[in-house]
C-alpha cells in the first residue's frame, strides 16, 4: 500500500457522513487541504500587512511582491481595463499557488492533482469570461468566431472550428494543471520507492533523481499557477478588448 | 586621444547591450517553459473537445462512426490553429 504510487491521491472522508438528498456533502482530505490553503494565504497577508513600515520587513516585502507580480502580469496581458478583476485573478493565483506548495510537503495532499478541482476553477473562468464578453459586447461577442478576411466559401467550417477551439480553452486550462501535477507527484513518489527497493547499495542514483525532482516539482508548482492566471488575463483580454 | 575616447564609449555601449540581453534571457527562461506546456496541452485539449461533441452528436443523430470522425478532424484542425495563434502571440510579444 504504502509503495503504490497513486495511494496519495486518494480522497477519504475526514468526521462524519453529511449527505443531503443524493449529494454527499462531506468534510474530505481535499476539503481540508483547500481551506488549509486558504487559511495560509489569509494569515500570511494578514500578519505581513498587519504593521505598515515604510521599509518593508521581509514577510511585508513578500506580500507586496505577489501583489506588484499580478498586478504587472494583468497590465501587461489584458490591460488597463482588466484592473477591476484583479481581486479575483490575484485570489486565482494565490490559491493555485499555494494549493501546489502545500501539496509539496511530505504527507500532504495535493488538490489541485484532481481534475474535478482544476476543472471546476476553469469552468468559473469559462463562464465568467463568456458572460462578460456578451454583458460588453452583446451580440457582437460572437464575431470573436468569425475571423477577417475568410472566403465565404469556408465560413461554415471555420466558424465551428473556432468554436471548438474556444470550447477547448477550460479542457487545456484544467487538464495542464491536473496533468502536470499528478505526474509530478507520481514520479516522486515512484522514485521514493525505488530508493526504499534498492536499499544502501544501490538506493543513492533514485535518491539524488529525487531531490532534483523536488525541485523541478516546486519550479512547475510555481509555473502552473503563474501560468493558470496568466491565461486567465489572456481570455480576459479577448473578452475585454474584441480584436484579433 | 579622441579614438581612445570613441572605443570607451562604444565599449560601454556594448557592456549594456551585454546586460540587457541577459536579463531578457533569464526572465524569458521560466516563461519559455510555461509556454511550452500551454502549447502541448492546447493541440490535445482541442483533439478531445472535438472528438467529445462528435461522439455527442453521433448518439443523438444515430449516425453512429460519420460525425466523431468529422469533428476529431475538425478538432484538430482547431488544435493546430490554436498552437499557430499562440505562437503567432509569442512572436508579437518578442517583436515588442
Amino acid at each position: 500500500m504504502a509503495t503504490n504510487p497513486m495511494h496519495q491521491f486518494e480522497v477519504y472522508r475526514i468526521g462524519p457522513e453529511i449527505v443531503l438528498g443524493s449529494v454527499n456533502f462531506s468534510f474530505t482530505n481535499a476539503s481540508l487541504f483547500m481551506v488549509l490553503s486558504a487559511a495560509t494565504i489569509l494569515f500570511l497577508l494578514f500578519i505581513s500587512t498587519k504593521k505598515k513600515l515604510l521599509i518593508p520587513t521581509k514577510m511585508q516585502l513578500i506580500s507586496e511582491m505577489s501583489y506588484t507580480f499580478v498586478a504587472k502580469m494583468i497590465n501587461d496581458t489584458a490591460g488597463s481595463k482588466a484592473k477591476p478583476f484583479f481581486p479575483f485573478i490575484f485570489t486565482l493565483f494565490m490559491f493555485v499557488l499555494f494549493c501546489n506548495m502545500i501539496g509539496m510537503l511530505p504527507y500532504s495532499f495535493t488538490v489541485t492533482s484532481h481534475i474535478i478541482i482544476t476543472f471546476i476553477l476553469a469552468a468559473i473562468i469559462f463562464i465568467g469570461v463568456t458572460i462578460l464578453g456578451f454583458v460588453k459586447h452583446g451580440i457582437r461577442y460572437l464575431e470573436l468566431f468569425v475571423p477577417k478576411g475568410v472566403p465565404i466559401v469556408l465560413l461554415p467550417l471555420i466558424v465551428v472550428i473556432e468554436i471548438i477551439s474556444y470550447l477547448s480553452r477550460p479542457v487545456s486550462l484544467s487538464v495542464r494543471l491536473f496533468a502536470n501535477m499528478m505526474a509530478g507527484h507520481t514520479m516522486l513518489k515512484v522514485f521514493g520507492g525505488f530508493v526504499v527497493s534498492l536499499g544502501l547499495l544501490g538506493g543513492w542514483l533514485p535518491l539524488g533523481f529525487s531531490v532534483a525532482l523536488t525541485g523541478l516539482e516546486i519550479l512547475v508548482a510555481f509555473l502552473q499557477a503563474y501560468v493558470f492566471a496568466i491565461l486567465t488575463c489572456i481570455y480576459l483580454n479577448d473578452a475585454l478588448n474584441l480584436h484579433h | 586621444m579622441k579614438n581612445i575616447k570613441d572605443i570607451s564609449t562604444r565599449l560601454e555601449i556594448a557592456k549594456k547591450k551585454i546586460k540587457k540581453n541577459q536579463i531578457k534571457n533569464n526572465g524569458s527562461n521560466v516563461t519559455s517553459i510555461g509556454t511550452a506546456l500551454k502549447i502541448s496541452t492546447e493541440l490535445v485539449a482541442a483533439v478531445v473537445v472535438g472528438s467529445t461533441i462528435g461522439f455527442i452528436l453521433d448518439s443523438w443523430f444515430d449516425t453512429k462512426p460519420i460525425l466523431t470522425i468529422c469533428f476529431f478532424i475538425i478538432g484538430v484542425v482547431s488544435g493546430f490553429l490554436n498552437v499557430i495563434k499562440s505562437a503567432k502571440k509569442i512572436q508579437k510579444n518578442l517583436k515588442k
